[in-house]
């Protein structure tokens, strides 16, 4: 059965943050649910739909920025308590929207994430923990990298406290009380904590989780190790996950997966007999779902998926169908409300439009004092700069609460703006003043209306360091524009494994198998020590047997990249021959494997196009970088290694290392 | 008209209406000579096709891009009513019967070999081939509208809150505030280089007080490599203003659409000012004293009846004259030098309203004169013209063709004496071959082989000999529409079709004459 939905727009406010709405539980099943959603002008709105309008139940006013909106309760009743968080205060709702709690915590960051469980209160900051029970401090740790999300296990379940934190070094931290029990590493900085099916699965330990790259996975935390059950990986390079839910929409009584992204997919799976994840519906919204939640909401006994997006905008994926058969009637009336709508908007619109033109004339006058100072709008800038493993490349996601109008791109260091599908913006490259030496890169994208999101790949040089800016401008009045500053970092093109080098005082060892990581550490650890003048006295020890190392790592993936090149080279003569012959009864196994494969071969080659040109740019590395140490310039043998590289073999390679 | 790139393809529409594709990816419609719109995308349009999808009984533009995109959209707005997606670069899009069910259809190729066909939709959808929650749509367009303009209201709100504040200070310029009386200049003047930089048109912006400009965005069609110039000092080197110089390639007005960032050193906002300044015409030609002696030979000559009040503002239109410029009254002489080639320029007007223009650039003296005739409203003018050098070099084109002319008619006997030589060859040989007579024929054959040899020569020499012909012939056409250009409404058609019949009856004299006074009759 196709899971087919329909998507019904109901309401827009602020940007809102990762995680900051709700539905509140309903007195019966598939009755329709109140919205909650909290917004970064600090409003906490509460609304259901009447008639295809939304109808607010209640609305604060303005205050700090909010990031967390969670629901609690005394455990085993309806969780229907709101709690929110803003900088560093708590503050509780009720449905009706009366404040009954303000706490003010004693953190000195503001609050980024929350989970609450009856009387106990999970919090964390960007890189502290707290736990309170009752508005007491119970417990506290300091994270070593930034802490993404925080949630603990169900305690009615477990009879223990046990806090999971996400953090951004790859790792989730299992606490228990002020202590790591342990520490779980996971293949990408998870971004989104979950209970399984809502309350930890059968055995009330199932933990969900989802990373910036994309990744979802699923993890037993025992109260000994951590059992991974399973994990999808991101192939189709989606967006990262922000947001998780447990629901069942399509029917079958076992609950599903939703998920929303910040490329602004929206997915469902459900699970096959082996309680295996499969992807059953995807959506694309246009910009970041930063909430997800199933319930009923558009219409009662018609379940839907509610998100919210970065700008604010409250959708519902419905499985109402758009199109009723029913008397002639009643499309009729259907009509009239939409028409209603839009009329009332358009009404509200004329209204605004006049006062806007108001205060621009006033704008106008106030510049002609000399006193008056103009000061510039401020916005929201969503943006996430992440290296992606698979082609070595950095991307750059943008997202305003409005339309982009231009976005310029500078960099004092060499790198390449790759080409993105989803990005429709026209770019133009411009040349760079001979000068100064900070420019070498300069372009703008002009962005297509009502773009409000902007992916840009970049791929940098490794040992090349800098800082990438953007300068951003909407389309809002008056003009403005805000400058984002990234570091292009000297071994750009690493990712964080879990062995890092020890810090002695003042003394630091570095270990790599790579000899072109050590070099480019060397170069820019003189470079930075000369800037500030501090005497640095760098030793090596070259092992020699770590080049025959690398190159044995990267065999396997340049065997492979040859090899996938060579298939793709048949494939065309192949497809001749089997339209010529007729069958392909002659051909030798392998050659029927290729024309089998043939597709997924060109799209798999198609994908890494210059893979192999990286892989051979390494090794030429590895090769100039292992006589630089030696004191020897090889520059003129590279043609050389070239040669061999083509008619590659790993023993020829390596001997010609050696030899050199 | 002229377009900023290489147009790529063209297809009629409705009526006087039709369609155009650039290479760098804009697509869009005429009307004549007016453009009704345009819309320009990352991707390139392979192939553009006119064709009714709403059944509206109106054309559509179809275009087929680079990425898989395939879109429909309406001639009048440009607006897209439909839309479908292939996995690769699209190859054509054609139409036609291709079912044979007396159908026709729009049908999509692309470059893996993928067809698609699609036939036009019926009069119940109204032209609404888009999905079905068009009001939807509507609701979320409207709705974010209201957004933008509540975002405004507040934005004017915090202004104010700022204001009432406590006077400017560091933290301010961090946070973007400027003085609210802050302006942005922008002058444009003529720079003559130096040994570092060569001979460029400036712009130069500047604030009004001692906020710094952070970078510019200049776009503008034509005269960068990509739509947009950037400019972005060095951070030790922000100041309140900024020279940019601009060197466009060719002689037309271009609007200039600037962005500046401006605010304070530490700024992490800037405030965008927003502007457009148009480049003139004859931005690059400066204006220097006057020297009778670098007077160019070449001139044209005409009379018009204007006062030369008129002309003064017309060159201020048009030139970038220094701000102490003044020019007395008629008669006088103004002296330009181009930026691009150093050569010169004289304009003389006397009491009587005639003008004498001095330049051995006879583009520059026909783009002159349609300047000026649009700029005075003039429909008629007859111009007197003399451009020897230019003249000379024609010459020797048109005796060029001459000689390529009577070479192309000498190969083309060659190889008919060839290919009759190939009969006799040929039969030779057959005749050996039935009698047997080995030797004959291979030596036949042999005298064959080498014919052929000389043919295919002969080709490339007559191919060669083509190429030739086809670029002075060019050369040749250039020159009556540069004539052409010189004159304005009947004069312009009566020299370029006088010229034409010159040519058809080979009178290079009559030609020059022509092209000098205007007529052929005397």
């Amino acid at each position: 059965m196709d899971l087919i939905l329909n998507r019904m727009d109901y309401l827009q406010v602020g940007v809102t943050s990762q995680k900051t709405m709700k539905l509140i539980p309903a007195s019966r099943h598939r009755a329709t649910q109140k919205v909650v959603i909290g917004d970064h002008d600090g409003v906490v709105m509460c609304f259901g739909m009447k008639k295809g309008e939304a109808a607010a139940v209640f609305k604060t006013l303005p205050g700090p920025k909010i990031a967390r909106l969670e629901l609690g309760g005394v455990i085993n009743t309806p969780q229907e308590k709101i709690f929110i968080a803003a900088a560093s205060e708590i503050r509780g709702f009720t449905k009706r929207g009366k404040q009954f709690l303000s706490f003010e915590t004693n953190l000195t960051e503001s609050i980024k994430a929350m989970h609450i469980s009856g009387s106990d209160l999970f919090l964390s900051a960007s890189y502290i923990y707290n736990h309170y029970c009752d508005c007491k401090d119970q417990h506290y740790y300091l994270s070593g990298d930034k802490i993404n999300d925080v949630i603990c296990l169900p305690v009615e379940r477990l009879s223990r406290i046990t806090p999971v934190l996400a953090c951004q070094d790859r790792v989730l931290r299992v606490l228990q009380g002020s202590d790591v029990m342990y520490a779980v590493e996971v293949p990408g900085p998870p971004t989104v904590l979950a209970l399984h099916n809502g309350n930890g699965g059968d055995s009330g330990e199932d933990l969900l989780f989802g990373t910036s790259d994309g990744k979802l996975a699923l993890i037993q935390i025992t109260t000994s190790k951590p059992v991974r059950k399973w994990e999808i990986q991101n192939e189709k390079k989606r967006g990262g996950i922000l947001c998780i839910d447990s629901f069942d929409i399509v029917g079958d009584g076992v609950k599903d997966l939703l998920v929303g992204r910040d490329d602004g997919m929206v997915e469902v799976y459900s699970f096959d007999n082996a309680n295996e994840p499969v992807l059953r519906f995807d959506q694309m919204l246009s910009e970041s779902v930063t909430s997800i939640q199933g319930g009923c909401v558009g219409k009662d006994s018609y379940d839907e998926i509610v998100v919210s997006t970065y700008s604010g905008w409250v959708t519902g994926l419905t499985t109402e169908p758009i199109h009723k058969e029913s008397g002639p009637g009643e499309e009729l009336k259907i009509n009239q409300e939409m028409q209603n709508k839009i009329s009332s908007l358009r009404n509200e619109l004329e209204h605004l439009q006049y006062k806007v033109l108001q205060e621009r004339e006033n704008y106008q006058q106030s510049s002609q004092s000399s006193k008056a100072k103009s000061a510039v709008p401020s916005f929201g800038i969503n943006d996430k700069f992440t290296l992606n493993k698979d082609d070595a490349s950095y991307s750059l996601i943008l997202e305003v609460q409005t339309a982009i109008d231009n976005v310029l791109i500078q960099s004092d260091v060499p790198i390449d703006l790759l080409d993105v599908d989803k990005n429709s913006a026209v770019v133009s490259f411009s040349s760079c003043d001979s000068e100064s030496n900070d420019n070498f890169l300069l372009a703008t994208y002009r962005c297509q209306a009502d773009t409000t999101r902007l992916e840009l790949k970049i791929r940098s040089i490794e040992g090349q360091y800098g800082t990438l800016q953007a300068y951003v401008t909407p389309r809002i009045q008056p003009k403005t524009c805000q400058v984002r500053q990234y570091h292009i970092k000297p071994l750009s093109l690493h990712q964080r494994t879990h062995f890092i080098d020890h810090d002695r005082k003042g003394e630091g060892v570095f270990k790599s198998d790579n000899i072109s990581t050590i070099s480019i550490l060397k170069d820019v650890l003189s470079k930075e020590a000369t800037k500030r003048k501090i005497n640095l006295n760098i030793s090596y020890e070259i092992n020699e047997v770590s080049v025959k190392h690398t190159l044995k790592l990267i065999h396997p993936k340049l065997e492979y990249q040859l090899l996938l090149a060579k298939k793709v080279q048949l494939i065309d003569a192949l497809k001749e021959l089997q339209i010529h012959e007729g069958n392909t009864n002659f051909l030798i196994p392998e050659y029927h494997c290729i024309l089998e494969e043939a597709d997924h071969l060109q799209e798999e080659y198609k994908k890494q196009p210059a893979h192999l040109e990286r892989l051979y740019g390494m090794i030429t590395d590895l090769f100039i970088d292992k006589f630089k140490f030696k004191g020897t310039n090889v520059k003129t043998k590279v043609p050389l290694l070239l040669e061999i590289l083509d008619s590659y073999d790993q023993n020829a390679l390596i001997s010609f290392f050696d030899a050199a | 008209m002229t377009e900023t790139e290489i147009v790529t393809s063209l297809c009629p529409m409705y009526g006087s209406r039709f369609g155009y594709a650039l290479s760098n990816g804009t697509v869009g419609v005429y009307d004549k000579t007016s453009r009704y719109w345009r819309i320009k995308s990352k991707n390139h349009a392979m192939s553009i096709h006119a064709f009714d999808l709403n059944s509206d009984g109106v054309n559509e533009l179809i275009t087929g891009w680079s990425n898989g995109k395939v879109d429909a959209r309406s001639d009048r707005t440009g607006e897209v009513i439909f839309k479908d997606n292939f996995s690769s670069a699209i190859a054509g899009v054609v139409e036609g019967d291709y079912r044979m069910d007396g159908h026709i259809q729009l049908i999509c190729c692309s470059v893996d070999g993928e067809i698609r066909g699609y036939l036009p939709g019926t009069a119940e959808m109204r032209g609404n081939l888009m999905d079905t929650s068009a009001e939807q749509d509507l609701i979320r367009e409207l709705s974010q509208k209201k957004q933008n303009l509540l975002l405004e209201l507040r934005n004017y709100e915090e202004n104010a809150k700022a204001e009432l504040a406590s006077p400017l200070n560091e933290a301010d310029g961090h946070r973007g505030i400027i003085p609210a009386n802050t302006r942005l200049h922008t002058t444009l003047s003529v720079s003559l280089g130096n040994e570092t930089q060569t001979a460029h048109t400036e712009l130069r912006i500047s604030t009004s007080n001692d906020t710094i400009i952070r970078a510019v965005l200049i776009f503008a069609e034509g005269i960068f490599t990509g739509e947009s110039h950037v400019v972005h000092p060095s951070i030790h080197n922000l100041s309140s203003s900024i020279c940019i110089p601009i060197v466009p390639p060719k002689d037309v007005p271009v609007d200039l659409h600037l962005k500046a960032f401006v605010g304070y050193r530490s700024s992490t906002q800037f405030h965008v000012f927003e502007s457009t300044r148009q480049l003139p015409r004859f931005s690059m030609y400066a204006l220097t004293s006057l020297d009778p002696a670098s007077e160019p030979i070449s001139y044209v000559n005409f009379t018009i009846a204007e006062r030369a009040q008129r002309v003064v503002v017309w060159l201020g239109q048009n030139f970038l004259l220094p701000e102490d410029t003044h020019i007395q009254n008629a008669p006088f002489q103004v002296c330009f030098t181009s930026l691009r080639n150093g050569g010169h320029l004289h304009i003389k007007i006397k009491l009587s309203g005639e003008i004498t223009i001095n330049t051995d650039d006879i583009d520059l003296a026909g783009d002159i004169i349609q300047s000026m005739a649009s700029f005075f409203a003039i429909e008629d003018l007859q111009v007197e013209a003399d451009f020897p050098v230019y003249f000379e070099e024609l010459r020797k084109v048109l005796v060029k063709v001459d000689e390529y002319h009577s070479v192309h008619q000498k190969l083309s006997a060659d190889m008919a004496d060839h290919s009759n030589l190939i009969r006799s060859l040929l039969v030779g040989a057959e005749d050996a071959r039935l009698m047997r007579d080995m030797k004959t024929m291979k030596s036949r054959y042999m005298e064959l082989y080498d014919l052929n040899r000389d043919l295919l020569n002969g080709y490339k020499i007559r191919c060669n000999n083509h190429t030739e012909l086809l670029g002075n012939l060019k050369a040749v056409n250039q020159a009556i529409q540069r004539a052409g250009r010189l004159r304005v409404g009947k004069p312009k058609n009566q020299v370029i079709t006088a010229c034409r019949d010159a040519i058809r009856s080979n009178n290079i004299n009559t030609l020059f004459k022509i092209m000098r006074v205007g007529t052929a009759s005397s």
